[in-house]
């Protein structure tokens, strides 16, 4: 070793322990500045030869105890008590320098606490980084045949047992010696190390390389300053990173809940656009193709309808309740519908409807004034008759009543879902519109299938078929309606989306869902078909706003009146259905 | 032969709009002691027992006991035809099918009479036991209605808990819920402004905000409240009609079975 570094390991000493008041034991020496054990101690004794005075030596002594000369002893012992120490040891024994340190630590674990800091720290870093600990190379105990290799996991387990054992082995010793102390000793080690390391680390650390720098030490202890650097800070940073992970990994569960949601809703929706569209399209230009004058039919329909509706909003008080009713039974397609339904993207739609839709539109909207103006007279009788808001104009208000309705539904549920309404809407404008389109379609289709059952003996087959062209130009008419509408759907997509979509969102099984979310799908099939209608029914403006004077006349009494009956229901008389609500008559009998 | 007059005459009006948004038509009994009412609502969930002793008014005349039906609208239509100030004298004749309600103003210049037809009411008297009721709450009527007014726009239901800390009405709705806990405070410069919480044991009731709404429209009737809880037994909140009597109102608490449930079934 060349002089110059001993120098400088010599007056780090002496800063660590005047200054720092650190335990310097031979091991943290040796550590430390990457030099022998037998070196280190030598270091120290030299140190303790020149700065002897007013410091605390800690020997360790070892060899035969004249009392039991059959154990090899090692005991520690302090300065004062060196001689004394010496005597009970049988014949020679050797003696060497422990530590160093400014007093004697009234607690006997403060002497670990440095080199188990260091330790500690050796063996946090990465199993691939060789470090003094893990190849043991200052081991006293040399031997050529055992291999030094990095990355062989049985060196660096094998590194900290022999530690392990050497710590027992001392604690052992100093068990002969302090029986007392002992067994405080080790449980302090298991306690105080831990809390003091993180405290000492860093000061070692900063007292190591303030060290180097001034002073120019030799290249060993640069060198050791640089390790240590690189030790202190990885385990922390180990640390970090193993809370950055785990915190990643639950946040990045988090993420990944709201990113499903929206790549469901993007990707179902996309799905279901896709899926849907050639489908619908089809059909929907058939059912156009078809018109016809059922309108009774779809009169029918819508009565049904209203009252799935009234159910709904009555349900609607409760979140629970929602996913009630009847539509969800009439058609299948609709479901499928109502997934593509819930990406549609409000107003824009429309237009987008309007262009993607205009080759389909023309026909619907030829039909559409044929049976609307056909309708509405017969839409006047009926509600003169009926005098019921949602029956009245029946196509328009049947399908108002059917918005309102979704449009109530959604809005209870829009709270919740606007999140998703917005992940929607930026996904594609011109999926949404597609899948509006579809959904129109769609709608169409379902009326056709569920009119013909209601109005099969009424009407003749062809009829039927006209009837379905008439629920379309109905739900044309709705679209105009709906555009406000379509704000409100969202909510209500939201629980579709949740169930429907795959993780993936590519596979929307469409049948899926039922219940409320069919209506509100239809509700928004209606919509936008009601959009395209409208883009593309400029000719027909007059009729279309004829229609959608109505519809608004109709959305607000369809409003209303579920409104209405929510108050009721909130009334007298709702209290009363109200089956937990006690009454007067339980409690005073009458006189 | 039946001649009410009574003095203050707002009194009557007050008490009339207190009740007939609760009541339509009701059986107003007079009798020797007093001019008493007692209606429950239409659905039998609530119940106002209204009494004026003959002693708050300045002339009583009842020569036997007589109920007459009124449509409590009607009746006060009739009233707010009187001034605040108006000495209101309630006439009507045995066996007669009218009632006479006269206002004469304070200065004696100006005299109405208005006659209301009476109605048959089948009207069913209920017998109410007095009753050790578990906890009482005194507090001022504007802040029990400001309350109430406040959490029917949370809940539908308040849940009234009388404890020791005091008397916590809580309700929970849609947007979230509401608590509003008021302690016992008697150290106020004015009696009616305390609060005092008798409680014999603890009691926590659910009841239909939209009652408690209305039984606070007594409020001006009184500057103080009393709510008497009672497990088991309807809540009973009662607004004192200075030296004359009281109106009280009865509601038939809620079946607390299922907490989640809170809102009414369609």
């Amino acid at each position: 070793m060349a002089q110059i570094e001993t120098q400088g390991i010599l007056q780090d000493i002496e800063t660590l322990v005047s200054d720092q008041l650190q335990v310097v034991s031979y091991k943290w020496l040796s550590r430390n500045y990457l030099v022998s054990s037998n070196d280190a101690k030598r270091l120290l004794q030299e140190f303790v030869e020149n700065h002897g005075n007013g410091l605390e030596v800690v020997y360790a002594l070892s060899g035969q105890l004249k009392s039991n000369p059959l154990s090899y002893n090692v005991r520690l012992v302090s300065g004062p008590q060196l001689a004394e120490a010496k005597e009970e040891f049988d014949g020679n024994c050797s003696i060497g320098v422990y530590s160093v340190q400014p007093c004697i630590p009234k607690d006997p674990a403060t002497i670990w606490n440095a080199e188990f800091v260091q330790a500690e720290e050796l063996h946090m870093q990465a199993p691939t980084v060789e470090n003094c600990l893990r190849d043991n190379r200052f081991c006293g105990i040399l031997n050529s045949f055992v291999m030094r290799n990095v990355e062989g996991t049985p060196m660096s387990t094998a590194a900290p047992q022999l530690k392990t054992k050497l710590a027992a082995g001392t604690s052992k010793t100093n068990l002969d010696h302090q029986d007392i102390a002992i067994p405080k000793q080790q449980q302090n080690k298991g306690e105080q190390t831990s809390p003091k390391a993180g405290l000492q680390a860093p000061n070692v650390i900063k007292d190591v390389k303030s060290e180097s720098n001034g002073i120019g030490v030799a290249h060993q202890p640069n060198k050791a300053p640089a390790d240590k650097e690189k030790v202190a800070p990885l385990p922390t940073n180990k640390k970090k990173i193993q809370s950055d992970k785990s915190s990643s990994a639950s946040g990045g569960s988090l993420a990944n809940l709201w990113g499903r949601a929206s790549v469901k809703s993007k990707s179902n929706l996309t799905a279901e656009n896709n899926n849907l569209i050639p489908n619908h399209a089809g059909a929907s230009a058939e059912a156009q193709i078809c018109a016809g004058e059922a309108v009774p039919g779809v009169s029918s329909d819508d009565d049904d309808q209203d009252v799935n509706f009234k159910r709904a909003s009555n349900s609607e008080i409760t979140r629970k309740r929602r996913v009630v009713f009847d539509f969800s039974d009439e058609d299948e397609c609709e479901d499928a519908v109502n997934l593509a339904s819930p990406e549609y993207p409000k107003g824009k739609s429309c237009q987008e409807l309007k262009e993607s839709s205009n080759t389909l539109v023309p026909y619907k909207t030829n039909l559409n004034f044929d049976e609307q103006v056909e309708d509405k007279p017969e839409v006047k009788e009926e509600i003169s008759v009926e005098g019921e808001s949602n029956q009245p104009c029946r196509e328009d208000s049947t399908v108002v009543s059917k918005v309102t309705n979704a449009g109530i539904i959604l809005t209870a549920k829009t709270d919740s879902s606007v999140p998703e309404k917005d992940a929607n809407k930026m996904d594609k404008l011109a999926n949404a519109a597609k899948t509006q389109r579809d959904a129109g379609i769609i709608l169409t289709e379902k009326t056709h299938s569920s009119v013909p059952d209601k109005d099969a003996n009424k009407m003749d087959k062809p009829a039927n078929v006209a009837k379905k062209q008439s629920c379309v130009t109905e739900k044309d008419v709705n679209k105009l309606d709906k555009p406000t509408n379509a704000t409100s759907r969202s909510p209500q997509r939201r629980k579709v989306l949740k169930t429907r979509i795959d993780e993936r969102g590519r596979e929307v099984t469409e049948v899926i869902w039922e219940g409320k979310e069919t209506e509100s799908k239809k509700a928004d099939s209606s919509t936008t078909l009601k959009a395209d209608s409208c883009t593309t029914e400029k000719a027909d403006k007059a009729v279309t706003s004829a229609t959608n004077r109505p519809p608004a006349a109709q959305k607000s009494v369809a409003n209303s009146a579920p409104k209405n009956q929510t108050a009721k229901a909130g009334g007298k008389k709702g209290v009363n259905k109200d089956p937990k609500q006690g009454n007067i008559l339980s409690f005073f009998k009458k006189v | 032969m039946l001649e009410l007059r009574l003095v203050q005459g707002s009194l009557l009006k007050k008490v009339l709009e207190s009740i007939k948004d609760l009541v339509t038509d009701a059986n107003f009994d007079c009798s020797a002691t007093g001019f008493s009412l007692q209606a429950m609502d239409s659905s039998h969930v609530a119940l106002v027992a209204l009494l004026l002793r003959s002693e708050g008014f300045e002339h009583y005349r009842c020569d036997r006991s007589i109920s007459m039906g009124m449509n409590l609208g009607n009746m006060s239509k009739m009233l707010k035809c009187a001034g605040n100030d108006d000495i209101i004298t309630i006439k009507a004749d045995d066996g007669s099918d009218t009632v006479t309600f006269m206002f004469e103003s304070p200065t004696q210049d100006k005299i109405s009479d208005f006659e209301m037809k009476l109605m048959d009411i089948d009207s069913e008297h209920l017998g109410i036991p007095e009753a050790e009721y578990h906890a009482i709450v005194r507090m001022p009527s504007a802040e029990f209605a400001r309350i109430c007014k406040d959490l029917s726009g949370i809940g539908d239901t308040v849940v009234i808990s009388v404890t020791k800390e005091g008397v916590k009405f809580s309700t929970r709705g849609d947007i979230g819920t509401a608590n509003i806990v008021c302690r016992q405070n008697t150290t106020v410069d004015k009696p009616e402004e305390a609060t005092i919480i008798e409680m014999n044991e603890p009691v926590s009731l659910t009841f239909a905000l939209r009652y408690m709404n209305s039984f606070t429209k007594a409020s001006p009737l009184s500057n103080t409240v009393t709510i008497s809880l009672s497990s088991e037994l309807p809540v009973v909140v009662e607004y004192k009609i200075a030296e004359m009597g009281y109106i009280r109102f009865y509601l038939a608490p809620k079946i607390e079975e299922d907490e989640d449930e809170t809102k009414p079934q369609v």
